[in-house]
C-alpha cells in the first residue's frame, strides 16, 4: 500500500536532526511562535476535512500531520502520485509537505526530506538510513518511554533504524519488552494498516468580539453564536449530538471545551444553558468565540419549547380540543387512568379510568 | 360513563385444580409450571374480607398466566 503522509509545515517542524514528526506539547511552529494545541488541532482538522472532499480515508492522530492510502486516488487524479498530491495541495490550501512511502514512518520522514516518493523496493534502505528518533511518534503513547527507548538505543550505540534492525527480535524483547519489539517491526517496515476515521461534515461558526467584552456581554455573543450555528444551511435541520465551543484570547493562544447535549437537540435554549456557565472557564479575555458541532444526530423539525406562548393559550387550546372531541365522539370519547394506588396488592385498586376533566 | 371505574378487574376463569392445591389447567391448557404464588389478605376486619391466593402460571401453550382462587373457591384471572 502507498501511503501520503501530509505535514502541515506551519506546525510540524523537525526539532531534532533528522527527525519530522507532528506537533508536540511545547514544540515551537516554523514561524516561530508558540505551539498552540487548541489552534493545531483546528489547522489539523481542516488539513484532514480538506483530503476527506477529495476522496481520501484519512487517518490523523497527530496535530500536523494526516495519512491517507494514494491507491484509490490514483485513478481519480490521473494515475500518477504527482497528480494526487498536487489535488490534495490544492485542496488543502495552506502549506503542507507530502511524502508517500509504504509506511507511515517513511512516508513521514520522505514528507520533511524533499517530499520524495519511496517505492516498495527502496523501502528498507530509506528506513534503514533514519536516525532512531523517527520512532518516537510511531511507537505508541506514552511518548517519554518512546524517547527513553530511543536514549537507551543511544547508549548502545544503536543511532539508526537499520542499527536496530540488524538486531533479533528475541534480543529486542530481552532487552526491551513489547515497545522495543514494536521499534522493531517498524524499523523492519512492518506497521499495522491505516485506520482511517470516519469523514464527518464540520459546522463551525465564530463570531469577533469587541476589545473588552465581558460578563452579560459576552453571555449575549454566546447566544448570537448558538443562533447562528443552528441557523446555518450546513445543519440541514438535523438535531446536534455535541459542541465545542472555543475562543481565541486576546494574549495570544486559545482555549476550548468540548460540551455533550444529553440527548440530540437542535434547541437553542438547551446549547445556550450548557454553554453559557462554561464560559466562566475561559482563561482570560477573548477576541473571538467559536462553536463547532461534533456529530450529528437525527433530523428533528425545529424545537419548540413547551413553554412557548405561556400556559394560558395552550390550556385554552386544549380545553377546545376536549370539547371537540367529545361532541364529535360522546362523552365516554376522552378518558384518562388515574392512579389512586399504584402499589397496592390488590391489582384492581391501583389505578381508576376517569373522565378526563374539563379545561 | 357515568363516573370512574377501576382497570384490570378480575375476570372469571375455569380452572381445574385438586382440591386446594395448584392449578392443573386453565381453560382446558394444561400448566406447565407454576412460576410464583403468594396470598393477599385484606379487610380482614369487615364483614367482607379479601383473600386471594394467587398463581403465576406457565400454561402448555406458551402463555404466561395469573389467576386468584378468593375465599370462596372461584377463579379469576388477573394481571398481577
Amino acid at each position: 500500500m502507498e501511503i501520503a503522509c501530509a505535514i502541515d509545515s506551519r506546525l510540524a517542524a523537525p526539532e531534532r536532526p533528522g527527525h519530522s514528526g507532528g506537533l508536540r506539547p511545547g514544540r515551537r511552529s516554523l514561524d516561530g511562535s508558540t505551539a498552540d494545541p487548541v489552534a493545531a488541532a483546528e489547522m489539523t482538522e481542516a488539513m484532514a476535512g480538506a483530503l476527506e472532499r477529495i476522496g481520501a480515508a484519512v487517518e490523523t492522530e497527530r496535530p500536523g500531520e494526516a495519512f491517507f492510502a494514494v491507491g484509490g486516488l490514483r485513478g481519480l487524479y490521473g494515475g500518477e502520485v504527482a497528480g494526487v498530491r498536487a489535488v490534495a495541495r490544492g485542496a488543502i490550501g495552506t502549506p503542507v509537505l507530502i511524502g508517500v512511502a509504504p509506511t507511515r514512518t517513511a512516508a513521514c520522514a520522505a514528507a520533511g526530506r524533499g517530499e520524495l516518493v519511496v517505492p516498495r523496493g527502496r523501502l528498507g534502505r530509506f528506513l534503514a538510513g533514519l536516525p532512531t528518533v523517527a520512532l518516537v511518534d510511531r511507537i505508541g503513547p506514552p511518548e517519554r518511554e518512546a524517547e527513553e527507548l530511543v536514549e537507551a538505543l543511544g547508549r548502545l550505540g544503536i543511532e539508526t533504524l537499520g542499527a536496530l534492525r540488524k538486531l533479533t527480535a528475541d534480543q529486542v524483547a530481552d532487552r526491551f519488552g513489547s515497545r522495543g519489539l514494536r521499534a522493531w517491526q517498524v524499523a523492519r517496515g512492518e506497521e499495522e494498516p491505516l485506520r482511517p476515521r470516519v469523514p464527518h461534515e464540520d459546522l463551525v461558526e465564530e463570531i469577533e468580539l469587541p476589545e473588552g467584552v465581558a460578563g452579560s456581554q459576552l453571555d449575549r455573543a454566546l447566544e448570537l453564536l448558538v443562533d447562528r450555528l443552528l441557523a446555518a444551511p450546513g445543519r440541514k435541520g438535523r438535531t446536534l449530538l455535541g459542541v465545542r465551543l472555543g475562543a481565541r484570547l486576546c494574549g495570544g493562544g486559545s482555549w476550548s471545551v468540548d460540551q455533550g447535549l444529553g440527548r440530540p437537540s437542535a434547541a437553542a435554549q438547551v446549547l445556550r444553558r450548557l454553554l453559557v456557565p462554561r464560559l466562566e472557564d475561559l482563561p482570560g479575555p477573548a477576541e473571538a468565540l467559536r462553536l463547532r458541532a461534533l456529530g450529528f444526530g437525527p433530523a428533528a423539525a425545529d424545537q419548540l419549547v413547551m413553554e412557548v406562548g405561556g400556559s394560558e393559550p395552550r390550556r385554552r387550546r386544549l380545553g377546545a380540543a376536549v370539547r371537540e372531541v367529545r361532541a364529535a365522539q360522546g362523552a365516554d370519547a376522552l378518558l384518562r387512568i388515574l392512579a389512586v394506588d399504584a402499589s397496592s396488592r390488590v391489582p384492581e385498586r391501583r389505578h381508576l379510568l376517569t373522565p378526563f376533566p374539563e379545561v | 360513563m357515568v363516573g370512574p371505574r377501576r382497570l384490570n378487574e378480575p375476570r372469571s376463569v375455569t380452572v381445574s385444580a385438586a382440591g386446594d392445591g395448584p392449578p392443573r389447567a386453565v381453560d382446558r391448557v394444561a400448566v406447565e409450571a407454576v412460576r410464583e404464588e403468594w396470598l393477599v389478605e385484606d379487610r380482614w376486619w369487615t364483614p367482607r374480607p379479601l383473600r386471594r391466593h394467587y398463581f403465576e402460571l406457565a400454561l402448555a401453550d406458551g402463555r404466561a398466566l395469573t389467576v386468584f382462587r378468593d375465599g370462596d373457591g372461584r377463579w379469576f384471572r388477573q394481571r398481577a
